[in-house]
């Protein structure tokens, strides 16, 4: 009996032992550029990102102070007028890849990905597709979805209102490694 | 004669302007400073800079700083410093003139403290 108990404790503790794959330097993009206006677009290539690959959960972070765009002064008015990231430095996602299998993905594999976006302190709820793919020992995920400037109450002022899209794009390409 | 020198005046007026216009476009336009002509806010060893973040985390965003420790590991975008700091590399083909078991200083830029990682995260990081 003890012997069973035991085994039995032991299946457990190795299956509460999650398996997860992570990166440190995920690139997240936005877009919102009008047509035929200098494009305000920019890049984040620190993201850090975490998958638990058995329940398909997904958390990630960033901070805004690391999006780089082609102009300084485009960069400043991002940070001080439109994100204070002083104020909000960072920029979390919380939520789940819908029957995630780590086990199927082989060339390309698409999944929902649903969850919690948090821009200025705000949340949002988000529903797209996450597409997955492995290259060597490495999990690749990439997604893309689009957000409005007031779901966060980021307020464009009149004089550069048609320079800014109101419908930002929001592009995801992720590198996880296993986390040993 | 009196044509000629409103010509010359309309010549001269317009070149001031383009000129202005020129060197406005040049000030909006600038690329962003770049890390190595940046000023150093801190210099001191990773430890000391990890102990500095955890007291006050806020304080330290945004800012440039020139740290030296222990090589802990590598991945092909950057080092981590004393298991505690992430040093995103500006160039990675550094790299491979890395030898891990040496002692490394770096100028980089703090970005913040991640909590999903609990490592401090610097970018554009350059080899001192």
């Amino acid at each position: 009996m003890k012997k069973i108990l035991l085994l039995a404790f032991l299946f457990l503790s190795v299956s509460i032992v999650a398996q997860k794959y992570y990166t440190k330097t995920g690139k997240t993009q936005f877009k919102a550029s009008v047509e035929a206006f200098e494009p305000v677009e920019a890049t984040n290539n620190s993201t850090t990102a975490i998958i638990n690959v058995n329940s398909g959960e997904i958390a990630s972070l960033l901070f805004v102070k690391a999006f780089n765009f082609r102009v300084a002064l485009m960069q400043e008015h991002f940070n001080e007028n439109y994100m204070d990231s002083s104020t909000f430095p960072k920029a979390t996602f919380k939520g789940t890849i819908v029957g995630f299998n780590l086990s199927e993905i082989s060339d390309t594999k698409k999944y929902i990905l649903n969850g919690i976006l948090t821009v200025r302190g705000i949340e949002k709820e988000i529903e797209t597709f996450a597409v997955f793919s492995k290259k060597e020992d490495k999990l690749l995920m990439q997604a893309s979805f689009e957000v409005q400037t007031a779901d966060f109450k980021i307020k464009i002022p009149k004089i550069v209102r048609n320079k800014i899209a109101g419908t930002i794009t929001i592009s995801l390409a992720y590198e996880f490694i296993e986390k040993k | 004669m009196n044509l000629l020198k409103k010509n010359k005046l309309v010549i001269i007026i317009l070149l001031v302007i383009a000129v202005s216009v020129g060197a406005i476009y040049a000030y909006a336009m600038q690329a962003p400073t770049k890390i190595e002509s940046k000023k150093v806010d801190f210099t001191g060893t990773s430890d000391q800079l990890f102990l500095k973040i955890l007291e006050d985390p806020a304080a330290w965003q945004d800012k440039i700083v020139v740290i030296s420790g222990k090589v802990t590991s590598l991945d092909d975008k950057g080092i981590l410093l004393s298991a505690s700091i992430y040093c995103q590399l500006k160039d990675t083909t550094v790299l491979k003139k890395i030898n891990p078991t040496n002692d490394i200083s770096l100028k980089g830029r703090i970005i913040g403290y991640d909590d999903l990682l609990e490592e401090l995260k610097l970018d554009q990081c350059i080899i001192q």
